[in-house]
């Protein structure tokens, strides 16, 4: 029993060893892993220092290396690189000086030399008594101790953590794909914060009218904060941003926060909605396509799919109000939360351009998985045509459709302005526009923002997606 | 019993393989639709009367679509029986040419392309530049209609004329000579003339003399020139050629508008006539301030090709170097570069071109850089991903063995072979450009309001929505013209660059 439970310690303690040493050799995840567990990283430095010099590391050192200098290997490295260098040159018809040559010559053979001597060093130190002293050595027979595995992990609790993260490659890619999420948040926020810094347009004299004195203006910049420097206003952004507390807008003194609170659901709602119903009319008119390809099914079809890209937004919602609101008075024109009747315009007008595309997308992705081998198997095998479609090419042929409808999301998003401008929709879109001819600062900085965050989140929703439906990436993940 | 049947496969695969029964139906079934809209708005049913006008050119279309499908019909019997056009078949081609009296550049172009039954890059370059030209000097004609014209209207027409008689000149010298191995040297002069003429715009032309300049030049050494090579596999998609013919006519009609238009009636106020609808004068009616929407409309296609070009090339290039020198250098520089778009990428171009003009104020300048800005990761991500690709080859490494330093590898190696799918990417995404640019100056933040440009056309015009829709249509109209075209002449190049389908 007990003699068991040593040896499934024993490897643990080594597993852990494993993922510790494969952690050190990724560069960003060393100076993670050394600094989460800080003071396990002191301990296992101290002992990593003290057994080199109990072993005479030193010594053996110096030993190889006048014993490869006496055997006069270097002038040997030396004299081959000269060599080799000079016929180079002669070949392409370089003049170089001496001097130069001989500079490179001795980098070269110093590189030369270094490694043969790591290489004798190795061998000696293997032979010598049986171990190497590297870093994660010293933490492998540490953590082979008890005392020291339980006190690690009470004051490395982090960096336990952090292994265990990395141990597992699902978990590994969705906190790398989060990381890069935040990363991306904040650069956001920094970009856009400094584009509308830097503007030459001033908001003071644009809401106090041309009229207002001196004062006046200096007074609404220190009421806004604008006569701040350039980092405290960018760091009260940011802090703005995460607290979801922007201040007051610069015309309207309403919240930023309560007014994006009561907008974004609206855009975002019609853009949800509309993105559901494009999908489910774009994937079977792509799939139909691509099985009957160069039919006048297939060419009709895209040729409205083409048509449905190249129409701008708000010359259809127009085209739709002449036709819908003011000749049939089928629908109402404007925009109405209440009444379901007058949401069907803007999400037709929405999701025009992302029908397209996934039309287009789903339609060559399929055509493309179509003709691959193993679907040729798999009529070979006898399967039906409708077995083979639906099982074996559609689910291959569904990731760069996953990819297109995320990109067109966040396209849908950013363009959804113009639309909520025609049919008089009070989204985030037209309360950017709306606010851009001040420019009210914090109302534009908060719209763009939580704008690119959605885009970003609804982006990791899509990768993770990935991860999940395609096993080709899946084994990847798993291998590095 | 031997092969005298002809199996259903066969047939498809003779039709398939002949471009012209593709075009014919293709022409048939766009000149059919057209002749429907064309009677439907000829009917008035306020009046229940038929405009005679509009029904005239309705017939006249129901009469070419009527011959085009007979041709159709004709074209498919001859190859199914013989398995090739007869020579009276093509004829047809020739009264079909009449078409183009009637505008109806679909039925006139295949009827170039069904009389010769052998096509070559320069027959179908000259044909198209013959066809462009007439239609810039019949648009341009228009203006004889209007109580006054520009200055130098007579010599812009003058100009025009001779640049269609130069082009139908070498249509029909290189219908003749364009097949032998090696041209005739007086071929120069013609070429010469040709890239005179391409000063107006027609880029057909230029390309024409550039592939006779070259033909010329190498006397049947070589297998020929790659322009040619893509021009005859783009020749194969009409949809792809009429986008780029539509194309090469608004930057035509763009350039000899400086002769041949009024810049006045654009721009300048007429309160005698407010809200007129399209009459001879004014072919598609004036605005709420008198002003010719005609006019505004092709002055308002300088505009967007300009826009729509530029935020286009700005990112090709600052977006294709970022990526190309990110996909060659790797490591750390490609980390830096690449995360550092990301963020770029992560903000909606539309949003992002709003918050720039909103900090810098809504101009054309400020317009162009804002739609930049936000296309650059786009290309970068190609231009990386095409890098990464070529690197890899053989001639990339034979170069490096030889000693070329980094720099020449990458820009004289890879750089130009990894271009193809930039190409294609951006001409598709001038479309974009030009419905970002319109719905910019709808939404007010584009283009500078007095400037006739066609979201600030639709903007004013959609006030009289109700009253008066062909404001807003006809400009509306133009866009999509204008996106459709680029958006088929992108799909045509990606079949005829692809080295996959090779």
């Amino acid at each position: 029993m007990i003699g068991q439970a040593t040896t499934t310690g024993g490897g643990m303690a080594e597993r852990i060893a494993a993922v510790y040493r494969k952690m050190l050799l990724h560069p960003t995840y060393r100076l993670l892993l050394l600094l989460t567990g800080a003071p396990v990283s002191v301990i296992v430095y101290i002992f990593y220092q003290y057994r080199r010099s109990a072993q005479g590391y030193r010594g053996v050192i110096d030993h190889t290396r006048n014993e490869l200098l006496q055997s006069g290997y270097r002038d040997k490295v030396l004299a081959e690189a000269k060599d080799q260098l000079q016929r180079k040159h002669r070949f392409f018809g370089n003049t170089v000086s001496d001097k130069q040559i001989e500079a490179e010559a001795s980098r070269i053979a110093d590189q030369k030399f270094e490694d043969q001597l790591n290489e004798r060093l190795q061998a000696k130190l293997s032979s010598h008594n049986g171990t190497q002293y590297s870093f994660g050595d010293t933490f492998q027979q540490l953590i082979q101790q008890p005392l020291f595995f339980v006190i690690s992990l009470i004051i490395g609790f982090p960096m336990y953590l952090l292994m265990a993260v990395y141990a597992n490659p699902y978990l590994k890619y969705i906190m790398e794909r989060l990381i890069m999420a935040v990363f991306v948040i904040f650069g956001v926020a920094f970009v856009v914060f400094t584009i509308l810094y830097i503007s030459p347009m001033n908001p003071a004299t644009n809401i106090l009218g041309e009229t207002a004195t001196a004062e006046q203006i200096a007074a609404f910049n220190h009421l806004y904060g604008l006569d701040q420097p350039y980092l405290t206003q960018l760091w009260n952004t940011i802090k703005g941003i995460l607290t979801f507390d922007l201040g007051k807008s610069f015309a309207g003194n309403e919240l930023v926060s309560t007014a994006i609170a009561n907008k974004f659901p609206v855009t975002l709602t019609l853009t949800v909605i509309s993105t559901l119903i494009a999908v489910l009319i774009a994937l079977p008119i792509g799939i139909i396509s691509a099985t009957r390809p160069n039919s006048f099914f297939d060419y009709t079809f895209m040729f409205i799919a083409l048509l449905g890209l190249s129409i701008p937004n708000f010359w259809q919602g127009l085209i739709f109000i002449l036709n819908f609101s003011i000749k049939l008075s089928w629908l109402p024109a404007t925009y109405n939360p209440a009444n379901w009747l007058s949401a069907i315009m803007p999400i037709v007008v929405l999701g025009t351009g992302l029908t397209a595309a996934v039309a287009r997308m789903t339609r060559s992705s399929t055509l493309e998985v179509i003709h691959e081998d193993y679907i040729t198997t798999a009529k070979a095998k006898g399967l039906a045509r409708r077995n083979v479609l639906w099982k074996h090419a559609v689910g291959n042929a569904l990731i760069p459709i996953i990819t297109v409808i995320g990109l067109q999301f966040g396209a849908m998003l950013g363009g959804a302005a113009v639309t909520e401008k025609v049919f008089n929709i009070s989204g985030i879109g037209s309360y950017i526009v709306d606010k851009q001819f001040i420019p009210d600062i914090p109302a534009i900085m908060g719209g763009v923002v939580y704008t690119a965050i959605t885009i970003s989140i609804v982006n990791v929703i899509v990768d993770l997606l990935y991860a999940f439906f395609d096993p080709r990436i899946r084994s990847k993940m798993k291998q590095y | 019993m031997t092969n005298t049947t002809i199996t259903k496969q066969e047939i498809r695969f003779k039709l398939k393989s002949s471009s012209e029964y593709g075009q014919a139906s293709f022409a048939s079934i766009v000149s059919l639709l057209l002749a429907v809209v064309f009677l439907l708005n000829s009917y008035s049913p306020a009046e229940g009367s038929f405009k005679p006008a509009v029904l005239a050119v309705s017939i006249v279309y129901f009469f070419f679509t009527l011959l085009q499908f007979a041709t159709w019909y004709l074209i498919r019997k001859n190859l199914v029986e013989g398995g090739e056009i007869k020579r009276s078949t093509r004829a047809i081609g020739y009264v079909l040419m009449l078409s183009l009296l009637s505008a109806n550049v679909f039925v006139a172009a295949t009827a170039f392309q069904l009389v010769k039954r052998k096509k070559n890059a320069f027959y179908t370059l000259a044909a198209y530049a013959f066809i462009t030209t007439l239609l810039v000097f019949a648009v341009s004609a228009l203006n004889v209609f209007k109580p006054y014209v520009a200055d130098n209207f007579i010599i812009g027409m003058l100009l025009l004329i001779a640049a269609a008689v130069i082009q139908l000149a070498s249509l029909l010298l290189v219908a003749k000579y364009g097949d032998r191995d090696v041209l005739p040297r007086w071929m120069g002069i013609i070429a010469l003339l040709l890239i005179l003429t391409a000063v107006s715009g027609n880029l057909f032309a230029l390309g024409l003399g550039l592939l006779l300049f070259s033909k010329l030049r190498d006397k049947d050494y070589t297998s020929g020139s790659k322009l040619g090579e893509v021009v005859e596999k783009l020749s194969r998609s009409s949809t792809s050629m009429l986008g780029l013919m539509f194309i090469l006519f608004l930057l035509t009609i763009s350039i000899t508008s400086y002769l041949t238009f009024d810049y006045g009636l654009a721009i300048e106020n007429n309160y005698s006539s407010i809200l007129q609808p399209p009459s001879l004068v004014q072919p598609l009616g004036t605005d709420n301030f008198g002003r010719d929407l005609f006019s505004r409309i092709v002055f308002g296609a300088r505009i967007s090709l300009i826009v729509g070009l530029l935020s286009t090339l700005i990112p090709v290039v600052i977006g294709g170097a970022l990526g190309a020198i990110s996909g060659y250098y790797g490591r750390q520089t490609d980390n830096i570069i690449m995360r550092a778009l990301d963020i770029l990428y992560a903000i909606p171009g539309f949003l992002l071109a709003i918050a720039i003009i909103a900090a810098f104020g809504a101009s054309t300048v400020n317009l162009i850089i804002a739609l930049s800005v936000g296309a650059i990761p786009t290309y970068a991500r190609t231009m990386r991903a095409n890098v990464l690709l070529v690197s890899t080859l053989e001639y990339v490494q034979a170069a490096r063995a030889f000693g070329s330093s980094d720099r020449t590898i990458l820009f004289k190696h890879i750089v130009p072979n990894s271009l193809a799918p930039m190409i294609v990417k951006s001409t598709l995404t001038i479309g974009t450009a030009v419905i970002s640019t319109s719905s910019l100056s709808y939404l007010g933040l584009g283009v500078e309001p007095h400037i006739p440009e066609w979201g600030n056309i639709l903007k004013l015009g959609s006030a009289y929505l109700e009253t008066h829709a062909f404001t807003a249509i006809y400009p509306g109209l133009a866009i999509i013209a204008l996106v459709l075209s680029f958006n088929f002449l992108g799909d045509g190049l990606r079949d005829a660059l692809d080295p996959k389908l090779d």
